[in-house]
């Protein structure tokens, strides 16, 4: 390297060290500038669309977007709608039962494998087959098998002279059969994440308390449970995002029928998006279900902050 | 110094990347705003016509028009409408692309292509439910805009004028606008099984009592009596009501005042037969039946009858769909009393998108000339589509293999009805499909599913701004 050629001159070192200044004074800006552009742009505009959308009356007229504020309008709208507290209150049934039976199926199959000395990387495989399906193919696969006169389950079940069901086609099974599917889905989902939590538990506590003399159930109820709540949390957590927002898996299998048995909040949005074309009311609903997972998620954190307190 | 060189150097760094995502953002911005609203690259596969070579002109024929894309659903009609194209292209030279696209996602391919600087499709295959808004709002183009001498043929069925829209009373009526052209004339048929109707001496049903009657001789074992539409039920529920001299709606073309009559006495008759032929005469899963299961049902021998659209004809000739090849005969769907008959129209129509330049739209236009054309709709029907127009029909009835339901067809026009075809429609559907369905399930009784759903569709029409009648409860 030729020092001569990196002495600067008199002017330049003044504009250097002006310009240094000035980028050692705003540096830790421009570090994180991309992200928060990057954020804003991704995040924030649509969400700040989806606001205005919800306050305001959006038509297409001649390939033009025509706005019209309307305030709150749409919750009016919504307040007035027999459709949302019915869809409201099965999608509070859905994601309750599923966020339970899949947790404690989850927590069940996660400790047998986690104690299991073969053929973990087997289980592992075949339990997580029902998280790689896509839901479009779940949907139609058990679509199929419900099918009344045509299934599989029901033409199982004639084969021991039991009549099957109307899985979907009867109001008060409807609702469990959806949820059936769901289990079969998502289950898996569940599954791996407490199992990768267990697995990361310090396993000197147990043999500690084994050395102790604690029993096995003691065990898991004072050590495991306490210890894999953070995990379980955050597995909840998320499933219950997820299942606030389910819609492939209803829309195949029963459309939100039989009457109105399977309507859930994300189908009946669709419906009013895209069937109706309501553009800003359908915004209002979308916004409405973000804020009660919202609300789901705070109660989440503050749980996991209080179990870490 | 090395600290100082690597700090000067990180500074550098970052100084750059932040600079280059802001310069990449802003240029991205910046970018033209059709390249953000066009369509994605369509994945049309060329008709195999539109593939070979275009077939070479003399100088004494008309210049070939330019290439046009047309989006069109995968429907059972389709295989028709493909060969009705090849034809198309062999004729005249001119090219065409097929979008072939799943019914799922048809409406929001529509939708895109008319909020783009120009629309990637020339003709937009539009179905009952939509085309009102696309009317409406102006999205598809005037016909008479395009040639202003166009007069549609005579022998063209309108459906109750689904080709046309009235801005001023906002409903598609006689006195409206052209505005489409009808492509596929999916109407409901009545189909019977005519070997078991004939061992029990039972002639084809005129009436709701002769179906129920029918319903009642021939239910036994695996054999329902009757099958219902479910999902959704409105289609067929508006052919019950249409047939017993009742509406959804009804428009006061004196005063422009709308009336809800769906809760009428007839409305609650219409729903009480529906429920009836439904609940009593129907398979166990009689809430859970859509086109697919009845066809289903029907080609295996497991429904005696059903209200139908005509389209589904051709499956119950299909060996390898149909266990009752040749059973099957069609007749025009009955109503509460001989010649009481409905049919509902469930057919779609052709449009042209508005953001076009005159060449594409006049190119659009005469596909759709030639395709309305006796001849050209003569081969689209024995292609195994289902034609538009009323002399086909009528010719196409003496046809040996076809003719059992073309006859049908033919005889149902005089009982075509329309379900309400305003801007609101989806809103005032999705309110029938709902109370139906609750109403098939006994969730609630058919006088509260008529009554609270003509309120809700009174809603719907005074809060767009119609000027409504109160409604009588």
């Amino acid at each position: 390297m030729n020092p001569s050629k990196l002495s600067p001159t008199p002017n330049q070192v003044g504009i250097s060290s002006r310009l240094g200044k000035f980028i050692d004074r705003t540096f830790q800006y421009w570090t994180v500038a991309p992200l928060v552009i990057t954020l804003l742009l991704l995040v924030a505009y649509p969400s700040y669309q989806l606001i205005r959308m919800s306050v305001s009356e959006v038509d297409i007229v001649k390939g033009e977007t025509v706005w019209e504020f309307v305030g709150l309008k749409h919750l009016e709208t919504a307040r007035q709608d027999p459709v949302v507290p019915t869809a409201l209150k099965n999608t509070l049934v859905f994601v309750i039962a599923v966020v339970i039976i899949e947790t404690i199926l989850a927590l069940v199959i996660s400790l047998l494998v986690s104690r299991s000395n073969h053929f973990v990387g087997l289980y592992r495989t075949v339990l997580l087959i029902p998280l790689l399906v896509p839901p479009i193919a779940i949907g139609t696969m058990w679509r199929l098998m419900y099918d009344y006169n045509y299934g599989f389950i029901n033409q199982a079940l004639a084969v021991f002279g039991i009549p099957g069901p109307t899985w979907t086609a009867d109001p008060q099974l409807a609702m469990p059969s959806v949820i059936l599917v769901d289990l079969w889905h998502w289950t898996s989902f569940m599954f791996l994440i407490i199992l990768a939590g267990l697995e990361s538990l310090p396993q000197e506590v147990n043999e500690a308390a084994r050395v102790d003399g604690a029993s096995e159930s003691q065990i898991l109820r004072y050590i495991t449970l306490p210890l894999l709540r953070p995990t379980l949390l955050t597995a909840v957590m998320l499933r219950t995002i997820f299942a606030f927002k389910v819609f492939d898996e209803i829309f195949l299998l029963t459309g939100g029928g039989p009457g109105t048995a399977t309507e859930v909040i994300s189908l009946y949005i669709y419906d009013v998006f895209s069937g109706q074309f309501r553009l800003g009311y359908a915004s209002f609903l979308a916004l409405g279900l973000a804020l009660i997972i919202s609300i789901f998620v705070i109660f989440y954190r503050r749980v996991g902050q209080r179990a870490q307190a | 110094m090395n600290l100082h060189f690597m700090k000067k150097t990180q500074r550098g760094l970052f100084l750059s990347l932040s600079l280059l995502v802001v310069f990449s953002f802003l240029l991205a911005a910046c970018g033209p705003a059709a390249a953000t609203t066009e369509a994605p690259a369509p994945t049309e596969v060329p008709t195999e016509a539109a593939a070979t070579e275009a077939v070479p002109t003399t100088t004494e024929e008309p210049k070939p028009l330019p290439p046009i894309t047309i989006l069109i659903n995968e429907s059972p009609w389709l295989a028709g409408f493909e060969a009705l194209v090849n034809k198309y292209v062999e004729e005249t030279g001119n090219q065409v692309t097929l979008n072939r696209t799943p019914f799922n996602g048809m409406l929001e391919k529509s939708r895109n292509a008319v909020q783009a600087s120009e629309s990637e499709f020339d003709i937009l295959t539009l179905n009952e439910q939509w085309y009102m808004q696309f009317y409406a709002d102006g999205l598809v183009t005037p016909i008479k805009d395009i040639d202003p001498n166009f007069e549609l043929d005579p022998q063209i069925i309108e459906y109750e004028w689904a080709t046309r829209w009235d801005s001023e009373l906002g409903y598609s009526s006689e006195k409206g606008e052209l505005y489409g052209l009808p492509i596929n004339g999916n109407i409901m048929l009545y189909f019977y099984r005519k070997d078991l109707f004939e061992a029990q001496g039972l002639a084809a049903p005129q009436t709701w009592a002769d179906v129920e009657a029918a319903a009642q001789a021939l239910k036994s074992g695996d054999m329902s009596g009757y099958v219902v539409r479910a999902n959704p039920p409105n289609w067929e529920f508006q052919a019950f009501l249409a047939s017993y001299g009742g509406n959804v709606i009804k428009l006061d073309e004196q005063t422009g005042e709308w009336e809800v009559t769906l809760n009428s006495p007839e409305g609650l008759e219409a729903l009480n037969t529906w429920l009836k032929l439904g609940t009593e005469y129907g398979p166990a899963n009689f809430a859970d039946n859509g086109q697919a299961e009845m066809i289903a049902l029907m080609a295996s021998g497991k429904v005696p009858q059903m209200v139908l659209v005509g389209a589904a004809a051709p499956d119950f000739d299909n060996p390898e769909k149909s266990t009752v090849i040749g059973n099957v005969a069609a007749v025009p769907v009955p109503g509460s009393a001989a010649g009481m008959n409905a049919t509902m129209s469930g057919i779609w129509v052709m449009g042209v998108p508005h953001n076009l330049p005159d060449e594409r739209k006049q190119a659009a236009l005469a596909f759709l000339n030639w395709a309305l054309s006796k001849d050209a709709q003569l081969f689209y029907a024995q292609s195994g589509a289902i034609p538009v127009r009323q002399d086909v029909y009528e010719e196409m009835a003496n046809d040996p293999k076809l003719g059992w339901w073309m006859k049908a067809m033919a005889d149902s026009t005089p009982f075509i009805h329309a379900q309400p075809r305003l801007a609101e429609t989806p809103q005032i559907i999705e309110v029938l499909d709902r109370r139906l369905k609750q109403a098939l399930i006994s969730e609630i009784t058919p006088e509260q599913a008529l009554l609270e759903g003509a309120k809700e569709i009174h809603k719907i029409l005074t809060d767009a701004g119609y000027k409504v009648k109160p409604l009588a409860e």
